[in-house]
């Protein structure tokens, strides 16, 4: 082919293949929209659960770790359950007078205390192994 | 004045667009969807495959618009995923092999094209169509975006990501193919009017 021949065959290839158009579906975009919002929703979704479980892991940890103080340190811990008495009897004697030495006197007992924490913690296992079972 | 509304307008859009603005999304659907079921076509993906890839393609430049600093245009940024994820997908099915190959079902000379223009009377940006169809996959995406898109050299290598060398060498032999297959359409009276 010519030079000029060369010219005219990109020509008519340039121009035959601007004219092809491309079909697609009518409702494309709308159910590109739709994708992109239920995804969007997804990651939402897994952001919020993430955040629970790390609020929920985080409890469970602090917990542990009381405990794990209060075998490892008794002298601590006794000391940090005096100072907790002490100002639960300023807070109620300024609070309630009289009636604050009805109200402090039962969560004195050890036994009450453990239980009151024992129950937090099992409410967070049973929380977290919820969330873990539903999710996966 | 126009042309810098227009510019104003655009600018807008873009930032919107980057702020993840679904409305602008839309319309960044709608401009470039034809241009993304092209580059899926021309990779040889299937019909049933082409909508679901097309689909990967939009969702990747949702997820990755934030991180768009506008070195490049934005068709350009797009056609690059586009073509990616057409790639993906034939790899993924194991059919990476036909980006390079003669598409033997397909394979056919200008006989046969000749033949179809005149039993169907076919238009001929029809015919040159079918012909590109015809070639091995990254010829025709070379092709397709040379002539139709109207891509620089430089910027095709890099949507392809090979070397401009490369992509010369697509174009040249894709031009001798197709001059093979249209022969008898075009002949020695190439149509060039509008």
């Amino acid at each position: 082919m010519s030079a000029s021949k060369e010219e005219k065959f990109d020509k008519m290839l340039f121009q035959a293949l601007q004219k092809h158009s491309e079909p697609v579906p009518a409702d494309f975009t709308d159910r590109m929209l739709r994708q992109i919002r239920e995804a969007e929703n997804r990651r939402i979704l897994a952001h919020v659960v993430v955040e629970e479980r790390l609020a929920l892991a985080s409890c469970i940890v602090l917990g542990v770790m009381a405990i794990v103080a209060v075998a490892a340190f008794p002298d601590i811990a006794v000391s940090f359950k005096e100072l907790v008495g002490t100002s639960i009897d300023k807070i109620t004697q300024t609070i309630g007078g009289h009636s604050a030495e009805l109200s402090r006197s039962p969560i004195r007992y050890e036994w009450q205390l453990y239980a009151v924490f024992a129950g937090v913690v099992g409410f967070a296992v049973c929380s977290l192994t919820d969330l873990l079972v539903n999710d996966s | 004045m126009a042309d810098e509304a227009r510019k104003k307008r655009d600018e807008s859009w873009l930032g919107r667009l980057l702020d993840g603005d679904h409305e602008a999304f839309a319309e960044f659907v709608d401009k470039y969807k034809e241009t993304v079921f092209l580059c899926c076509r021309t990779l040889g993906l299937r019909e049933d495959e082409i909508e679901d890839a097309a689909s990967e393609t939009f969702m990747a430049a949702y997820k990755g618009i934030r991180r768009y600093r506008g070195q490049a245009e934005l068709g350009t940024w797009l056609w690059r995923i586009a073509y990616r994820k057409g790639v993906d997908y034939l790899r993924r099915n194991r059919r990476e092999n036909q980006l390079l190959a003669e598409q033997d079902e397909q394979l056919a000379d200008s006989r046969d094209i000749q033949a179809l223009a005149e039993l169907e009377s076919k238009e001929q940006a029809e015919l040159v169509w079918e012909a590109v169809e015809r070639l091995p996959r990254l010829w025709a995406m070379a092709t397709v975006l040379f002539y139709r898109e109207g891509r620089e050299v430089k910027e095709i290598a890099k949507i392809m990501r090979v070397r401009q060398n490369t992509v010369k060498t697509y174009l040249f032999r894709s031009r001798k193919r197709l001059k093979e297959l249209l022969a008898g359409i075009v002949g020695e009276d190439i149509d060039v009017s509008e």
